[in-house]
């Protein structure tokens, strides 16, 4: 919070000087790292800025108590829409105090702001942009986004060979994401030996899936698939218990989140999903994120707070291996290996794709409400 | 008979499925349709109203853990007062001055109230449990609960109780006249202003309750749920009939079945193309709606009485001259950013510059304007990668292109008018949105279009800001000069003769709706040729790129200018883009200061900025 409200304060003096400043050429590593964040703080998205910011200050605390660089960030809000994200892209490969840009949200809006950070050479680091022609931008799009290609298979896994689920249904929210997601699924499934009976796709503003769910429990599933994120999901959990449907349900990593129980209640108890951390898990680097997490904020992080908190320890270990200027992160970011990661373990990019392979998945199972370790068993079909 | 054979099937769960969703949309429509029928008015507050009881409701139950019936009290009381409170403050003082003015200031209620829930709840979704013993009833395979059974009582009782009171009562009476006639009703008596406090109070009340129920009904309620309601509110007032308060009850179920049987014949992705095609089929086959009556039609043709009588500014030729060399001159300082911004405004002037001949010129407000953005942008994007023609090439394609589809489009359209233009127009806008999402074949779907090539003449890439922005000034410089010239000729006489008494204008031999189709055709022309640039300069689109939420930023820029104004549209486009990056500082107050200073502005000048022309 207290770099956000600096923020506030030296920007109201600095934006009027920002917009006539000649971009001069970028000064050897200052003490302090500057990180320019595009994303939605307010708007429909607004509650993954949230996320963001809550894991942002807890990593830059985290980095400087170990005696790491020196970061802090700019937060602007784009709402995530390509109209907004445009001009602060620019407003980012302008400012010499920029060293690497983080975000967007959305790929509508990451996308469409690609060719101005490619032209300005400044590392676009678009965290949660999984669509597939994301880092095709260029050269300074670059990626930590769990890949689809990989969890999607590791879901299909689960559901047709870990819980014995033969006959499947698959509900998506229609966009890049979900969409891709979803055709990874069949793919994989399809693969393993099972049936997809249905595929439905839905809008992200929709809140009423009974009539979707009658259409899905008429092709006879044995189980339901969400790709979906953690408030759709519950909302679709509730109706499915409503309708009296009763196949076991497989649900993607992203609907990992307190928010799921919170919002689900009952509906979601016995609702399989995986993650990529848990609470329990023995890796330092995990313990290190979700105690000083809970700390802080009194509530337990999820999947968007952890790839927001990876992201900055990655920046982290840039600067300090590297060094802090635009050109110096760039190149970090071909060479660096083996950074903790809650998510991955450890990061390291594949140069060419410019994106990371290897997370690590947990399976779990919602059991009196609480996210537990699945031990193994089947259910009853 | 009958419902012995549908237990068999399927179909009585989607019947009981299509009724659950349409008690909800029915809610929504009767407050919509009550402050419609008194003060003619499309109330885009009334889903921020909405979202405001939820969280009423949540915050009374979290901190005062009160029961239901108490709840429900506090939720109706805090709903009424703000509905007095965005009468008192937000409506009133615009009361004459034009009927778009009012529109304008419940879309910038609606911002700041979203806002303000956002900034004191959390943007973060909350649970709103339900306080009803969750008694289950089996119907056909599915269950319903208690809390549907209380969504439709409530939505019967508060269509029948409003009924009786506009038929019965002395205030009801009141209600009436002045809607029919608020000078007359003043004559006469009536108070209409403690009228109109009235039925705000009671439509948000209203209002305020169906979102404590729907928030408990999903167990969800999160900050961004008012734009949804309001859209499906009026698409469901609209089929019951405008204004018609029990035809709201019948157009929400009415919408709820056609969603459900959509959904259960061609799939959930095709949900929305189905309630927006069957808004225009009933708007084309019966525009009163299904529950209206004929003679109920407006004894005055509605067109032009949107527009505000003012003398519009006249600017001085010389100033004019001026500002269009300073700007181009601009790009000489060293201000990237000032110029993208500049450049994202310039564009939207180009959607402006189209919706104020629309909606200004000709008098058919269209609330659906970004679809010809998308139709552009898709219609150049495909031709560059699909079959690989040049951006000097595609870009005017694209413009021919929108210029004919979105004539086409529009067509159904032109026969309507007032609101109904705009509900109209509301409706194509989504369905091409969602043909977008759902063509996969031919516009990749929800992947969008990736890859589009930068903007290049002549073999030279377009690139930096300042080539982009001075090619997208001389565009807009050159559609506003052949708009002021066509306005000022046979043409635009013709177009203001039928804004301002299209039966007369028929009578002295216009083809009211030819002209109506060549206002259109040009305005598409220059808003297909800005979507075509966004897209070459974005190299990504997809269908979220150009959404609804732009077709309402773009009429606010168009009021905000003045009505019909060239250089009004323009000035409206530089300001609401700008306006929300120079309040950058404020970072999540940014919107709600944006919220305001568009509040302040429509209470001082209701007429636009530069005046209606």
């Amino acid at each position: 919070m207290v770099s956000r409200r600096q923020f506030i304060v030296m920007g109201a003096a600095a934006s009027s000087a920002a917009l006539f400043r000649r971009p001069t050429a970028l000064r050897a590593a200052d003490a302090t790292i500057t990180i320019g964040v595009s994303g939605p703080q307010t708007g429909p998205n607004a509650q993954h800025g949230a996320q963001w910011v809550a894991a942002f200050d807890l990593a830059i605390e985290q980095i400087a108590a170990q005696g790491g660089p020196h970061l802090r960030y700019v937060f602007e809000d784009s709402q995530s829409e390509p109209r907004q994200s445009v001009s602060i892209a620019q407003k980012f490969v302008n400012d010499p105090d920029i060293a690497i840009e983080v975000g967007d949200f959305s790929s509508t809006a990451s996308m469409a702001a690609s060719p101005i950070y490619q032209r300005g050479k400044l590392v676009q680091f678009g965290m949660t942009n999984s669509h597939p022609d994301f880092t095709k931008g260029g050269d300074y799009m670059w990626s930590s986004s769990i890949s689809q290609a990989e969890e999607q298979p590791n879901l299909a896994d689960f559901a047709v060979n870990g819980l014995g689920l033969k006959k499947l249904a698959v509900l998506h929210l229609n966009t890049d994401w979900g969409n891709t997601s979803k055709t990874l699924f069949v793919q994989a499934a399809q693969a393993l030996g099972a049936e997809i009976v249905a595929v439905e796709g839905f809008l992200p503003a929709e809140r009423d899936f009974r009539s979707t769910l009658v259409r899905i429990r008429d092709t006879n599933p044995t189980g339901l698939i969400l790709e979906a994120y953690y408030a759709d999901a519950a909302v679709i959990a509730r109706q499915v218990h409503d309708l009296g449907l009763k196949q076991p349900i497989a649900a993607v990593s992203s609907v990992y989140s307190p928010k799921f129980i919170e919002l689900g209640g009952d509906a979601v108890n016995g609702i399989y999903t995986q993650s990529n951390f848990f609470p329990d898990d023995p890796r330092p680097e995990v313990q290190a994120f979700v105690r000083a997490f809970q700390t802080r904020y009194g509530r337990q992080p999820d999947g968007f707070n952890a790839t927001a908190y990876d992201t900055f320890i990655l920046i982290g270990e840039l600067v300090r291996q590297f060094g802090g200027t635009r050109e110096a992160i760039r190149d970090g970011l071909t060479k660096i290996k083996n950074v903790p990661s809650v998510v991955y373990g450890k990061i390291s990019f594949d140069p060419d794709t410019r994106r990371v392979a290897g997370a690590r998945y947990e399976r779990l199972l919602v059991k009196d409400s609480q996210f537990t370790l699945w031990d193994g068993s089947r259910p009853a079909i | 008979m009958m419902i012995n054979q549908l237990a068999f099937g399927p179909w009585l769960d989607y019947t009981v499925n299509g009724l659950i969703i349409g008690n909800i949309y029915a809610l929504l429509a009767v407050g919509l349709a009550l402050i419609f029928g008194v003060a003619n008015l499309i109330n885009f507050a009334h889903g921020s109203v909405y979202t405001v009881g939820a969280y009423l409701g949540w915050a009374s139950i979290t901190y005062l853990h009160t029961p239901l019936p108490v709840t429900l009290v506090i939720v109706i009381t805090g709903s009424a007062l703000l509905g007095v409170a965005i009468e008192r403050v937000g409506l009133r003082a615009l009361h004459g001055s034009s009927r778009i003015a009012p529109l304008l200031a419940t879309i910038g209620i609606s911002l700041v109230l979203d806002q303000l829930v956002q900034l004191f709840c959390s943007p973060d979704p909350r649970a709103l449990a339900s306080q009803l013993p969750d008694l289950r009833i089996q119907i056909g395979r599915g269950t319903i609960g208690t809390l549907d059974l209380l969504i439709a009582g409530v939505g019967l009782v508060s269509a029948t109780g409003l009924y009786g009171f506009l038929r019965y009562t002395k205030l009801g009476w009141a209600v009436r006249a002045t809607a029919q006639d608020q000078d007359a009703a003043r004559q006469m008596g009536v108070d209409t202003d403690r009228v109109n406090v009235t039925v705000f109070a009671i439509a948000s009340a209203l209002g305020g309750v169906s979102g404590l129920l729907v928030g408990m009904y999903y167990n969800s309620i999160d900050p961004n749920m008012s734009f949804d309601a309001t859209l499906k509110g009026v698409v469901a007032m609209m089929i019951g009939g405008l204004g018609n308060v029990p035809g709201a009850l019948g157009g929400g179920l009415l919408l709820g079945l056609t969603e459900s049987y959509g959904i259960a014949l061609f799939g959930s992705s095709y949900r929305n193309l189905f309630a927006f095609a069957l808004l225009i089929l009933i708007l084309v086959a019966a525009p009163n709606g299904l529950f209206g009556r004929r003679r109920d039609l407006p004894p005055e043709p509605m067109t032009g009485t949107f527009i505000a009588r003012s003398r519009p500014l006249r600017l001085p030729r010389a100033l004019v001259a001026g500002v269009v060399l300073a700007a181009a001159l601009l790009p000489l300082l060293p201000a990237p950013y000032l110029l993208q911004t500049l450049t994202t405004a310039l564009l939207s002037a180009l959607l402006a510059l189209s919706l104020t001949l629309v909606a200004g010129t000709v008098g058919q407000i269209s609330l659906g304007h970004a679809a010809l953005l998308a139709i552009g942008g898709y219609a150049s994007g495909l031709l560059a990668l699909d079959c690989g023609l040049p951006f000097v090439w595609s870009v005017p394609l694209a413009g021919v292109i929108t210029a004919l589809l979105g004539t086409l489009l529009v067509f159904p359209a032109l026969r309507m008018q007032g609101h109904y233009v705009s509900i109209a127009t509301l409706g194509i806008g989504e369905i091409v949105t969602l043909v977008i999402l759902n063509w996969t074949g031919l516009t990749q779907g929800a992947m969008g279009l990736t890859g589009i090539p930068a903007p290049a003449i002549g073999g030279i890439e377009l690139t930096s800001v300042r080539s982009v922005y001075w090619l997208v000034l001389v565009l807009v410089v050159a559609i506003a000069l052949l708009q002021t010239r066509l306005l000022s000729g046979h043409l635009g006489r013709t177009w203001r003769a039928i804004r301002e008494d299209e039966v007369a204008a028929r009578s002295y031999g216009v083809a009211a709706n030819r002209y109506k189709a060549l206002a259109f055709g040009f305005g598409a022309f220059g808003a297909g040729v800005g979507g075509a640039i966004t897209a070459h300069l974005y190299s990504y689109i997809d269908y979220r790129t150009f959404d609804t939420t732009l077709s309402i930023l773009a009429l606010t820029m168009v009021i905000l200018g003045g009505l019909g104004n060239v250089a009004g549209a323009v000035l409206g486009s530089v300001l609401l883009v700008s306006l929300p990056e120079l309040f950058r500082a404020a970072a999540e107050y940014r919107m709600l200061a944006y919220g305001l200073v568009l509040l302040v502005l429509i209470r001082y000048r209701p007429q636009g900025l530069l005046g209606t022309v």
